[in-house]
């Protein structure tokens, strides 16, 4: 009896230690005003009954909307002091390999950090941080993590921050990178093999588009000047 | 000859004179003369043309995947490359202009910017010219300048052509180019001399002379995978990411007759093309000629004590760096090309029993802003991003999915041998290139190898410009050349490389089944 109940045991743990998932993508969709749209595809492998959280990188979710998936998979937004999850519930039956999907809404994905009281900014006016971090909270292993963050219209990457784990010795893509995603600027953060208590983050300055034209003023009338205060390195010497 | 004229001729021969003394064997910080009107024009307009510039790439529309700041980057870049070339201000201050530009664009912060100072480039240079002002003052360097031309200096030819020898002997065992740089340098300088090139009066032996040595000692450290860190970064990276491991003896294969070829061609090329020499000025221009030379190596007398010690300060120095492989096993560290010029720094400057007070170390801080400021900027465009942007930009811009293999392997190596204007550092560079590299013959169908090993090739050759590696900027503190010059004679020698590889991919490559037929399509 008792070797029985170790043999079901043994079996149940390989069971839940079979759960990979294949990919995690998320794509984060920028207003204006620094809320966002986040849309997540995540492809399961060994998948079986039972119950798990998924993390998903950000505080608070809010509007929170299943995706199509396979019957009887049920996705619930969760959340406490520490940070916002997806509790997933696969039931009897599921296929080993099942694809969730959901979308949820998330504020101050864009925002200005507020200095401590008598320090000074750190931040010029106008720009914007953008941080995304994400840690595998659960069990299974993310083989290939990605997010991708499109801006809002008109506004760009100043620069990256911030961008970990610095990519490997064998690991030749940047972990930021940047492009233009749907015709939008934007970034997107990946990294592959993550394991229980793995994290990866990005940090990014945004600037609007336009340039200020202070340099233009600047320096047009100082190149003009400087061809006619020094107009006398190419005059010809005058006959003596 | 006129009275004026003798007289004239005989002050300068006096000047030589000095110089050969080695009194005034100092790298001056005065702005060069403008040579000629065209050059008056180019500072003219060099100014103007660089915010022109400067403007033009900070308000283009953002590329995909260019941030702001290495737009920026590029930009401060671009506008410091234009007056670097055209020298509206002397080279230090533009590069000052430079680093005041990264911090109020926001490419860089103010730290950032001023480490730069602190990097072992920077206190290599600092180290190497305190060794090369020890070999000044006891005149050993004088005694082997006088060696070099009474043994091969009876004409200006000759003369280049011991300098190539010597670099190509140099250059196996001492990987770090600066180091090579700092240690032929007063050679070059007084050899430099005896033809009549000073930095108050240039003259095509000069510039023959520092920019074949410049080539000499960046291109020949291709010859050899220890050549340099970063030949040994690429066949890292061949290893790992083409699964094809690249062997000492492999190398040299390809990459020694590249190299020597080369350098042979810029030999005569340099002389009979680029920078003429007139019949009068091949040979030595001293009054008295090489019959003054001799009674001068003469006057010399045997080793003098100051020499013996300056001897084996420079050899403990040198034996630390053709042994840095072993540091680790012999000592628990490595002591590396910086510290081991810094251990013989401390011997030189030893109070009593070193051979040279601090105040006559010749150390050229205009040199070392110079360099700092370039390397800021060049740091600034890896950090931003904006090399690297530049060369996936260049990449796809070609379509190579339906050329031949020889096409696509010349636009690979034409991109990877001009890419060093883009960039100061030869690892950065490795590490954006070859990846790339790789990754594009994967997908074309081709054995990355086949790309990777010749593109490696090009790694160390970064001689168009003097920014463009540590020993372009020790030698450009000659005066003896402009940047105009070194880009004409740099890229010259990238051109004739490019060929040359091309060459050896329709046949030597090919035999010895590196590459496949140079005209063959994708499988």
């Amino acid at each position: 009896m008792r070797s029985l109940a170790i043999l079901v045991l043994a079996l149940a743990c390989g069971a839940a230690q079979a759960l990979e998932i294949r990919r995690y993508e998320t794509r984060i969709d920028v207003d204006r005003d620094g809320a966002a749209l986040a849309t997540a595809s995540v492809d399961l492998a060994g998948a079986a009954a039972g119950r798990f959280r998924l993390p998903v990188g950000f505080a608070k979710l809010a509007d929170f909307r299943p995706g199509e998936a396979s019957p009887g998979v049920s996705l619930a937004a969760k959340g406490n002091a520490d940070g916002a999850w997806v509790e997933v519930e696969l039931p009897d039956g599921v296929p080993s390999e099942t694809t969730l999907g959901f979308s949820f809404r998330a504020n101050g994905v864009l925002f200005v950090p507020k200095p401590e009281a008598g320090q000074k900014a750190t931040l010029p006016k106008g720009s914007r941080l953008l941080r995304h971090r994400f840690v595998n909270t659960q069990e299974a292993p993310i083989a290939r993590y990605a997010a991708t963050v499109l801006f809002p219209p008109e506004v760009i990457a100043h620069r990256v921050n911030e961008q970990l784990p610095r990519p490997g010795r064998k690991e030749f893509a940047p972990r930021v990178e940047l492009d233009r995603f749907d015709g939008r600027q934007g970034a997107r953060l990946q990294l592959a093999n993550l394991r229980q208590g793995d994290r990866t983050s990005m940090e990014l300055e945004i600037v609007d588009e336009r340039r200020s034209a202070v340099w233009l003023l600047l320096l047009v009338p100082l190149a003009a000047g400087y061809l006619f205060f020094f107009r006398d390195l190419v005059r010809p010497p005058r006959p003596s | 000859m006129s009275a004026d004229g003798a007289a004239q001729t005989h002050a300068q021969s006096q000047k030589l004179l000095e110089l050969l003394g080695m009194e005034r064997m100092s790298l001056s910080s005065k702005p060069r003369e403008a040579q000629d009107s065209t050059e008056k024009w180019m500072r003219y307009l060099g100014f103007p043309g660089g915010i022109l510039l400067f403007l033009l790439i900070l308000y283009l529309p953002p590329g995909a995947g260019l941030s702001a700041s290495a737009q920026a980057g590029a930009a401060c870049f671009a506008l410091a490359l234009v007056w670097w070339v055209t020298e509206p201000f002397p080279t230090y201050v533009t590069s000052l202009v430079l680093m005041f530009l990264l911090l109020v664009t926001r490419v860089a912060n103010d730290k950032t910017i001023m480490y730069v100072l602190g990097m072992d480039v920077i206190w290599l240079n600092l180290l190497a010219f305190i060794l090369s002002s020890m070999l000044v003052k006891v005149r050993l360097a004088k005694r082997m300048a006088l060696w070099l031309i009474l043994r091969f200096g009876k004409n200006a030819s000759h003369a280049l052509l011991a300098f190539l020898i010597l670099h190509m002997a140099l250059a196996p065992l001492i990987p770090a180019t600066a180091a090579r740089a700092v240690m032929t340098l007063p050679l070059m300088v007084v050899v430099a001399a005896i033809y009549g090139a000073t930095e108050d009066s240039n003259n095509n032996f000069g510039r023959n002379l520092l920019l074949l040595n410049l080539c000499g000692i960046s291109i020949l450290s291709s010859m050899t995978m220890t050549g340099s860190a970063a030949n040994l970064i690429a066949v890292g990276m061949i290893q790992t990411m083409a699964d094809q491991r690249v062997y000492y003896v492999d190398w040299v294969k390809v990459g020694t007759p590249i190299a020597v070829t080369t350098m042979f061609v810029m030999w005569w090329v340099g002389q009979k093309v680029i920078f003429r020499i007139p019949k009068d000025e091949r040979v030595p221009q001293l009054e008295g000629g090489l019959g003054l030379v001799k009674d001068q190596y003469e006057a010399l007398g045997p080793l003098t004590k100051p020499e013996k010690k300056a001897i084996a300060i420079f050899s403990l120095v040198l034996a630390l760096w053709m042994t840095d492989i072993f540091h680790m096993e012999w000592f628990g560290v490595e002591i590396s090309a910086p510290f081991a010029a810094l251990l013989g720094a401390v011997i030189v400057l030893f109070p009593r029993y070193g051979v040279l007070q601090w105040s006559e170390a010749e150390i050229p801080w205009h040199l070392l802003i110079f360099s700092a400021g370039a390397y800021a900027g060049g740091l600034a465009l890896d950090d931003t991003g904006a090399a690297a942007w530049g060369v996936k930009v260049l990449f796809g811009s070609f379509d190579l999915k339906s050329v031949p293999f020889g096409v696509a392997y010349t636009i690979v190596i034409a991109v990877m041998m001009y890419s060093h204007l883009l960039t100061t550092s030869k690892t950065v560079r490795t590490l954006i290139m070859l990846p790339i590299i790789i990754t594009l013959a994967k997908s074309l169908g081709w054995n990355p190898i086949s790309f990777a090993l010749p593109a490696a090739l090009c790694i160390d050759w970064v001689v168009g410009l003097p920014i463009s590696g540590k020993p372009n900027v020790i030698l450009f503190s000659t005066n003896q050349y402009s940047v105009g010059d070194n880009f004409r004679y740099g890229i010259t020698a990238c051109t004739v490389g490019v060929v040359l590889l091309v060459l050896s991919a329709m046949t030597w490559f090919h035999w010895i089944g590196l590459t496949p037929a140079f005209w063959a399509t994708a499988p």
